[in-house]
Formats: C-alpha cells, sequence, structure tokens
C-alpha cells in the first residue's frame, strides 16, 4: 500500500526566480539554505511520487472556466510558460502519475469532492519554485492539484482541511507500494495588485504559524476564515498549507524557517510536518 | 466588479509576443476585444484607477509588468488609491 511518508509547505513568490540574479546576497543565501533543507528532508525520505497542491495563477485557467479543485491525471506535464521559469529543471517536461492521480480523483469523487481533472497542465510558479529550489536531480513524477486562490469565491479553509484529510485517506488506501510526500505551495501573506500591494503582514504570518502549530482543526477554520478578511490578497494560500496540515493528520507542525521578505513581496515561510512512525 | 473582455484582453498578453504587441500596437490589441469606450481610454492612458476595480489583481500585477512598472513604482501606484482603512491596517 501507498503511504504518505511527509508533509511540508513552502512559499512560492515568483521574484525569487524573476529577481534571482538581482537579490541581495543575504537574501539569495537565506532562500538557498532554507530551500536546500527542504530538498534535503524531502530527498531523506526517498519520495515515488510527490502530490503537490497550489492554485494556477492565470496559466491554466481563465474567468470562463476555474475549477475549485483540479487534479492533474496525466503522464506528463507542461514546463512553466512564464519567461523566468524557463529552463529550470533537470527535465524538460515534467513527469506526472497517472495511475494515483486517477485513483485520488476517484476516491475523492466517492468522498464527497467533485473536482475537475486534467490529463495534461501547464505546471507554473506556484509548483516550481519549491521544485527548483529543493534541486533535484531529477524531478520526481508528480500529481499536482490545483485550487482557486486568484479569483473570489475560494474554498473555504474548512473545506481545505477536509480536502487535506481525504487526501491522506486516498493515498493510504492506493494498492502500490509508494512513498508519497505531500507539499502545498504558497503564503505566507503578500498582496498582489491590489492597493496594499507590498504589505507583508507579520502578525498575520506568525498568527497562522501558531495556529499551526497548535489549534484543532475547527480552530485552525474559523481563524483563518476571520484572519483572510483583514490581510492581503496572497493570504489566501495559506489554504495550501492547511491541506499539508490536515494531510499530516493536524500534528508534527515543525517550521524550517520564516522571514518577511521585502525582496520578494512575501512573508516566506518553509515548514514539515514530522508524522508519526 | 469583473469585466470579463477586460480581464481576457490583459490574460491574452501574457503570450510571447504580449509585451511587444501592448508596447508597440496598443490600440491594434484593444480593437480585439469589446471593452467599453471608458475601458479603452483608461487602457490608452495607462490610468489605473479607472481600471483597478474591474480587473482581478494577479492580472493587474500582470498588467502593470507589461506597462513598465516594476515592483517599486506598482506599489507606488497602486497605493495612491489606498482607503483610510486600508492605510491604517497597512501601517499597523
Amino acid at each position: 500500500m501507498a503511504k504518505v511518508v511527509g508533509s511540508f509547505a513552502a512559499s512560492h513568490a515568483p521574484n525569487i526566480a524573476r529577481s534571482w540574479n538581482s537579490l541581495k546576497d543575504e537574501t539569495r543565501d537565506w532562500l538557498s539554505t532554507r530551500y536546500g533543507e527542504l530538498g534535503r528532508r524531502v530527498k531523506a525520505l526517498e519520495p515515488d511520487v510527490l502530490v503537490i497542491h497550489s492554485n494556477d495563477h492565470w496559466i491554466n485557467f481563465f474567468l470562463d472556466n476555474i475549477p475549485t479543485f483540479l487534479i492533474g491525471i496525466g503522464d506528463e506535464h507542461d514546463p512553466p510558460p512564464e519567461p523566468f521559469m524557463k529552463g529550470l529543471f533537470p527535465q524538460e517536461n515534467l513527469p506526472g502519475h497517472a495511475r494515483l492521480g486517477r485513483h485520488i480523483l476517484d476516491y475523492a469523487l466517492e468522498s464527497q469532492f467533485d473536482p475537475s481533472y486534467s490529463h495534461r497542465v501547464k505546471i507554473d510558479h506556484g509548483i516550481g519554485i519549491p521544485i527548483w529550489r529543493m534541486g533535484f536531480d531529477e524531478v520526481p513524477p508528480i500529481v499536482p492539484v490545483f485550487l482557486n486562490l486568484v479569483q473570489e469565491p475560494y474554498p473555504t479553509p474548512k473545506r481545505c482541511l477536509a480536502w487535506g484529510r481525504m487526501i491522506r485517506e486516498a493515498i493510504e488506501a492506493y494498492p502500490e507500494d509508494l512513498r508519497v510526500v505531500v507539499l502545498g505551495t504558497g503564503g505566507l501573506s503578500h498582496s498582489i495588485g491590489e492597493t496594499t500591494m507590498g504589505w507583508i503582514d507579520e502578525k498575520f504570518d506568525h498568527a497562522c504559524i501558531d495556529l499551526f502549530r497548535t489549534a484543532s482543526d475547527e480552530t485552525i477554520a474559523a481563524e483563518l476564515d476571520r484572519m483572510l478578511l483583514e490581510t492581503g490578497n496572497g493570504g489566501a494560500e495559506l489554504r495550501s498549507w492547511s491541506i499539508a496540515h490536515a494531510a499530516a493528520g493536524g500534528k508534527g507542525f515543525d517550521l524550517i524557517d520564516y522571514i518577511a521578505m521585502p525582496e520578494t513581496l512575501i512573508g516566506c515561510g518553509l515548514a514539515e510536518w514530522k508524522l508519526a512512525a | 466588479m469583473t469585466d470579463y473582455w477586460l480581464n481576457k484582453l490583459i490574460f491574452d498578453l501574457q503570450g510571447p509576443q504580449g509585451k511587444d504587441d501592448w508596447t508597440n500596437r496598443r490600440e491594434e490589441v484593444i480593437s480585439g476585444y469589446p471593452v467599453s469606450d471608458e475601458m479603452r481610454a483608461a487602457l490608452l492612458a495607462d490610468d489605473i484607477g479607472t481600471l483597478l476595480p474591474y480587473v482581478n489583481p494577479y492580472l493587474m500585477r500582470f498588467y502593470l509588468l507589461i506597462s513598465g512598472f516594476d515592483d517599486e513604482k506598482s506599489i507606488e501606484v497602486l497605493s495612491s488609491f489606498q482607503t483610510e482603512e486600508e492605510r491604517k491596517r497597512v501601517n499597523g
């Protein structure tokens, strides 16, 4: 049977790639060491598959068709089309894991979720930046899962937590022996293309970190409902963290590091949920 | 408020020719979309304040980038439309 061997979350600001060569040395060093540590931890788990949750940033979807949840069930996915993401991966296209993707889709449908699906998605910076900075010699097969976090209405935090629990169950119901790492990308606070652009809401970020350390799912859902109304629009991406949290069973949060990073316009954070053996 | 065609115009500029088209053939690009006269004028004039309520923020970010606004300039122009409440929130 497959099993979840790790659950992680990491920020994915496009400026990490777009501005890489012009970042201050200390910023680049911070990013290199922390994402390097993330990569070290993930690689040590020897994953066969990465199930990665992120939001599309107007690459795959537009206002004529916005899935709330979408599972990539193809054997291969396209690399990011964004110019600043060109050539950052060892493989030209990114391998998918069609069988696990299809299994998660079927399991979700039987669990009262109704996700969309795609046989081929374009990976954008949301998934691409953590993969790039983790420094794989060869990127393992991925099951990309997109959730809508760019155009309201969004899935509720409560629903995202339930999705995360379902993802764990689905993986553990897969008959083949696979070691699976779950990753949620995005956040922490940022404000993009709105009047508060550039605002890094450190109070929000630390409150979220505290919630993942200590709070119940019910409290996390209620607090995110409230807090997300008062922070920048990028805070919506904490839903991806909540999915990673729930997939880990809601325990074991271990912050790799956090810093407010104005050069990348985000509160930049990385975390692992240490799973019980 | 969401203006479908205004957002569609900006979304389509994400292609490889987008920046060049927007820089050199702006009127021609706009003519391909049924946007209102008010939005057409705002696009031609980089009138961010008029566009802002109708454009998805992530597409606005992209629009500012291809219109030549770097991060600092984008923040400057967008923050000029902050409400008093937003100003208080951002400044703690």
